[in-house]
């Protein structure tokens, strides 16, 4: 379910469905890794959208968490995030990035946190494009089915 | 010419008769017209979408179709991706699903779980679907899957409206 009214209101209804929540992470900078950067920002954007269309009845698609790039403090401002979410009873927790500064801060993050290299679209004729994301999403929708099987 | 004479009442009669209808007419015509035509427009050509499924390589087994189109939603115009499952009757009628499960909305696949191979499976909450889209008793969905209405053109598969299990 996404952050609208509709699929919230859906969510509260149907609230002991729904244990998954997804977080993308995407920074933010605006010197010369802006191109880069808003690239990655796009990529992630599609897939978590993919993703949470994929998965609508079991997972609540939150709200980017947007940061600056190199803030030491990001990783205190997702914990509290996390907390929040944790409180809200849900079992599953995934972030989501391309940025691998957070595979140095995994330790301090109680959920999963999964990396993800970004692909850059615009290069890509359309179809080539849908393809190599329908890819992206298979691979991610497994780990997570994995994940619930896990806890379940 | 017959001997009868018009008198002057007849005369006015017929002819204040004769010029009222026609402006009657005109008046009415327009509105006749405007409330009969939402059932003319009816069942346009372009609800029907043009997928890139040949007709002669459905088998009975479902096939993943996906067809993209433009929604104009508001003031956003947006190019949409939809799927559908789509099979071969044994007596050759064409069957297209939708994927969304009537649960929560997540999307379905076919022979998604090993146990089930023969049926659609919702890896959300385990809901599960029989080949012709009825819903398994004893798993989350209530109700069966969405049908989309298709067409065959020049050998291609089209797909049309969304509606419930047996109204397509």
């Amino acid at each position: 379910m996404k952050w609208n009214t509709t699929d919230v209101e859906l969510y509260i209804t149907a609230k002991e469905y729904v244990d998954t929540a997804l977080v993308p992470l995407i920074p933010i900078s605006l010197d010369d890794r802006m191109k880069q950067l808003s690239s990655m920002s796009e990529f992630l954007s599609i897939l978590s959208m993919e993703i949470e269309k994929k998965f609508k009845g079991r997972i609540l698609l939150i709200p980017t968490f947007h940061y600056v790039m190199d803030d030491e403090k990001k990783v205190e401002g997702l914990q509290i995030w996390e907390r929040k979410l944790q409180q809200a009873e849900f079992n599953h927790i995934f972030f989501l990035t391309s940025d691998i500064n957070w595979k140095k801060e995994e330790s301090y993050l109680s959920s999963s946190l999964v990396w993800i290299p970004a692909i850059n679209l615009e290069s890509l004729p359309m179809e080539q494009a849908r393809e190599v994301m329908k890819q992206q999403v298979e691979q991610i929708i497994s780990l997570f089915m994995n994940e619930w099987k896990k806890k379940d | 010419m017959s001997k009868r004479n018009v008198s002057r009442r007849q005369f006015l009669n017929y002819t204040l008769t004769g010029v009222g209808g026609f402006m009657a007419a005109g008046m009415l015509m327009p509105m006749v017209r405007f409330a009969v035509d939402p059932v003319l427009a009816g069942g346009s050509e372009s609800d029907f979408v043009a997928t890139k499924q040949k007709i002669k390589d459905l088998s009975t087994e479902p096939t993943r179709v996906d067809f993209s189109f433009t929604q104009v939603d508001g003031w956003y115009e947006s190019e949409v991706t939809n799927t559908a499952w789509v099979y071969k009757t044994k007596d050759g009628k064409i069957v297209a699903l939708s994927p969304i499960c009537k649960h929560l909305g997540c999307t379905v696949d076919w022979g998604g779980d090993k146990e089930h191979p023969e049926q659609f499976f919702c890896p959300c909450h385990y809901g599960r679907y029989t080949k012709d889209g009825m819903n398994v008793k004893g798993t989350p969905p209530i109700s069966p899957l969405d049908v989309f209405t298709t067409k065959e053109k020049d050998g291609i598969l089209y797909l049309g409206q969304r509606k419930p299990h047996g109204e397509a």
